[in-house]
């Protein structure tokens, strides 16, 4: 065990912060033109993504020719901390970045992987996630839309929910059915259908903050057309890439939660000071604990996360890691729920129009009554948190099946 | 960075589990448990004796006093394993209490009285610092000590000292006749034939404490470690506190593992309505949650550990936090443990209650989750109008 890193780490830290120093976006051109959902790449982030993916500043545990440096694990760490403290993102577009290009690059064809993965890891092109409907949310495999194979090509017909980003996505990952026959896990296909197809239409869903800045949608499908070429992977064997927790694994999801986490106490603790003025003694104790225990909680998600990460790096399995998608989403609802509470009279307050940001903009510009509002799509998205003590339940402590 | 155990440091715990196993299992805690005072003391004693024979007590003893030199982490990971088997030994008081104490304050050649025994034949130490306030800090110090020629002379009662009526030799913290606060602090070493001590009745009897009396007793010059008034006096007790707190939060969140691990078996085992009651997902929820506070916990337990060992300045505030998140640990895991055993968890003739009675006292002990929690506000600078002279350890 050791809590210090070591020089060639170190040295790596160094080289990648003088490296992002000279080339990053200011925060000010930045704020200018915000992403207005995580389907939309302003200017700005798609000359970003592209710079970093030429310098091998991308991705950096890949190889160069896919935007990294064949970094160690280790270094990615580093860096991915070291990118949360810049407060810069490394894509508007977090899902195409972090799930679909590399789920095309593991199964997708050549042709794919020119088309649409590494247009993502250019910042030339976006993707969202088609996945849940209104009829399958958790229960993700009751989907129901269909993709009907048709000699060389599929038309698909359906409708997704909740789909982040598909109002100013290119194209979409999309989850169907295929073989409507087979048990609910087999029949089911990956197809990449462009968004400008005929027939693929969006709705936004305007959420209960910032409703000014839709960031889901419904994506109806009818009679699309997309070309047999478009199916990702086996025919009906898509059930292996809705696995998310695969992706939360290998894409260190964790670490972006712990570093948010971190700097949303680090607000709090910079505004506690003038809440705690306001109260009196006896309330101020209370406050006080509320914050405390706060605290330590941002503290464990980062230590509980780096034991998993030091059992992966040894190549052993780490059961705690299962842990962090709960534990950090729950601390973060947790934190803006004390946070608002303690603030008072004042938290009822909403951000002027125009100065909280869409979804993915930095939680500073939102209120801690809407950052604690926010903090619902991570506890039911990508798996709820019941959703996720079902998981860890049966398949770390390995509890019967309910 | 690394926060995974070397390969050294688990094949240390694999040996000490393995050890424990078969020298400690809980039909000798039973024993100890349902023994009179003294006679407890006997039952543990060959435990002691192979631990001694291993050269555990060596472990965080530098080298040129006998010991074996290794770090706070080596030294967690048996503190671990012993409060996950419930241990009743001196371990905790001697290695993680004593020790400390003397390594800190002592000189080379006070190291080499005191800790030379313990490497090597076995002798065993303790601190004597909480009082009847039952606050391990140094600041609440009432005990006193008066220069009479070349010797000091302590008078006053220390409560709650680990193997306090057992130790062969006792740390006392005293402060100089009218001193108040940080100041006037100094630390003695005093033999147990010196003092007079009174076993406690508590509630975990694997950790016997003891009411240390000190009714005029003379302590020679080389027994003092830090002469009353010496100006690094605090911090010196202070990093001694940390080693033996953090000490306590890692040995209970043992406990609570070993809580959490036989409730998870007993929920896969004992079955109701046709069923394992483990596939009721009332239960299934209970026992994640049970599950990620041991988690949280032990990470924050060998957070502090590495701060110890590498000596961050991180070390008070991960100390507290380690403290903290044991006792919040322990909360829950001895509630939901209990609760999900049914009536078989409440009698005396399942073990389960010599766990949750060694995870309530750790947390009751050098602090509670509350003490801690209100340590970090202070430590955050939550606290606006905190009196001066009360820095928490
Ligand atoms: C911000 C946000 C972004 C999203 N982005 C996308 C996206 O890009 N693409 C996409 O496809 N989807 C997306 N989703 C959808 C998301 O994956 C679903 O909301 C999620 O899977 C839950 O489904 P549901 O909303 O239908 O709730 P339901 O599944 O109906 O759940 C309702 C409640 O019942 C509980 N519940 C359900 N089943 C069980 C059970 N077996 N045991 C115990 N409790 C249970 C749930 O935990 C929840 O509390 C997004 C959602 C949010 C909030």
């Amino acid at each position: 065990m050791r809590l210090s890193f070591d020089r060639s780490v170190e040295g790596f830290r160094q080289t990648f912060l003088a490296w992002l120093a000279d080339n990053r976006p200011s925060p000010e051109e930045m704020a200018a033109d915000p992403a207005l959902s995580s389907g939309h790449a302003p200017p700005w982030a798609r000359r970003w993504t592209r710079t970093m993916f030429d310098a091998g500043w991308l991705v950096p545990g890949w190889p160069p020719e896919r935007g990294g440096r064949n970094a160690s694990p280790l270094e990615q760490l580093v860096y991915l901390e070291e990118m949360a403290r810049a407060d810069v993102p490394r894509s508007t577009n977090p899902q195409g970045l972090g799930i679909i290009a590399p789920s095309i690059l593991d199964y997708g064809s050549e042709e794919q992987i020119g088309s649409y993965a590494m247009p993502i890891l250019r910042g030339e092109r976006t993707g969202c996630l088609g996945m849940s409907e209104p009829g399958a949310g958790s229960d993700l495999a009751a989907l129901s839309t269909r993709a009907v194979l048709d000699g060389d090509q599929f038309v698909i017909n359906g409708q997704k929910v909740w789909t982040s980003g598909a109002n100013h996505a290119d194209f979409c990952f999309l989850f169907c059915r295929t073989d409507p026959s087979a048990a609910k896990h087999k029949g089911i296909s990956v197809v990449l259908v462009d968004i400008d197809t005929p027939g693929v239409s969006v709705r936004p869903l305007p959420e209960l903050v910032a409703p000014e800045y839709p960031e889901l949608n419904e994506v109806f499908f009818t009679d699309v057309v997309v070309p047999a070429a478009n199916l990702v992977g086996t025919l009906n064997d898509g059930w292996a890439m809705a696995n998310g927790s695969l992706a939360h694994e290998r894409g260190m999801v964790w670490v972006s939660s712990v570093m948010a986490l971190d700097a949303s106490m680090r607000h709090m603790l910079d505004a506690a000071p003038g809440w705690l003025s306001k109260l009196r003694s006896g309330e101020r104790a209370v406050a006080a604990a509320m914050v405390a225990d706060l605290y330590v909680d941002t503290q464990a998600v980062r230590c509980l996360g780096y034991r998993g990460f030091g059992k992966l790096m040894r190549g052993g399995s780490a059961p705690e890691q299962a842990l962090m998608k709960l534990f950090s989403s729950e601390t973060r609802q947790r934190l803006g729920l004390v946070a608002a509470e303690v603030e008072g009279a004042a938290s009822v307050t909403v951000s002027p129009q125009g100065a909280r940001g869409p979804f993915l903009a930095v939680d500073e510009a939102s209120t801690w009554m809407e950052q604690y509002f926010r903090s619902f799509g991570l506890t039911i998205s990508a798996g709820s948190s019941e959703i996720q003590r079902n998981i860890i339940a049966e398949k770390v402590l390995g509890l019967p099946r309910s | 960075m690394d926060f995974e155990l070397t390969n050294d440091q688990q094949e240390l715990r694999d040996a000490v589990r393995a050890v424990l196993a078969t020298a400690c299992p809980p039909s000798m805690v039973r024993q100890v448990y349902e023994s009179k005072a003294d006679d407890g003391a006997s039952r543990a004693a060959p435990l002691w004796r192979q631990m001694v024979q291993l050269d555990w007590p060596a472990l965080t003893i530098p080298e040129p006093f006998g010991g074996l030199g290794l770090g706070y982490v080596e030294l967690a990971v048996v503190v671990e394993e012993l409060g996950r088997a419930v241990a009743p030994t001196p371990f905790v008081s001697t290695a993680t209490q004593f020790v400390p104490m003397v390594r800190q304050a002592g000189t080379s050649e006070q190291q080499d009285t005191f800790l030379r025994p313990v490497a090597e034949a076995g002798s065993t130490g303790t601190l004597a610092l909480a009082e009847d306030d039952g606050r391990w800090e140094a600041a609440s110090v009432a005990t006193t000590a008066r220069p009479v020629g070349d010797s000091w002379v302590l008078d006053g009662k220390k409560s709650f000292v680990f193997d306090g009526a057992t130790a062969d030799e006792v740390a006392v913290v005293a402060r100089q006749e009218g001193t108040s606060g940080d100041e006037g602090l100094g630390v003695f070493v005093v033999a147990q034939a010196s003092l007079t001590s009174r076993p406690a009745d508590v509630i975990d009897p694997s950790q016997p404490l003891a009411e240390v009396l000190l009714d005029n007793v003379a302590v020679p010059a080389d027994r003092m470690l830090v002469a009353p008034g010496d100006p690094r006096a605090v911090e010196t007790i202070n990093r001694a506190i940390q080693e033996a707190t953090a000490a306590i939060a890692i040995g209970m969140t043992g406990t609570c593992r070993a809580i959490f691990e036989i409730t998870l078996q007993y929920a896969k085992d004992r079955e109701q309505y046709g069923r394992p009651i483990g596939s009721f997902q009332a239960l299934k929820h209970r026992l994640v949650d049970m599950y990620l506070a041991v988690e949280r916990a032990t990470s924050l337990a060998y957070f502090a550990a590495l701060t110890i060992a590498e000596d961050d300045e991180r070390r008070g505030l991960a100390v507290a936090m380690a403290k903290a998140a044991a006792g919040d640990c322990q909360r829950l895991v001895v509630q939901d443990g209990l609760q999900l055993h049914g009536g078989v968890g409440f009698t005396w003739e399942h073990d389960l209650h010599f766990y949750l009675k060694r995870a309530k006292s750790a947390n009751a002990l050098f602090g509670s989750a509350l003490m801690q929690r209100a340590a970090i506000v202070s430590r955050l600078g939550l606290v606006l109008d905190e009196p001066a002279g009360s820095e928490a350890p």
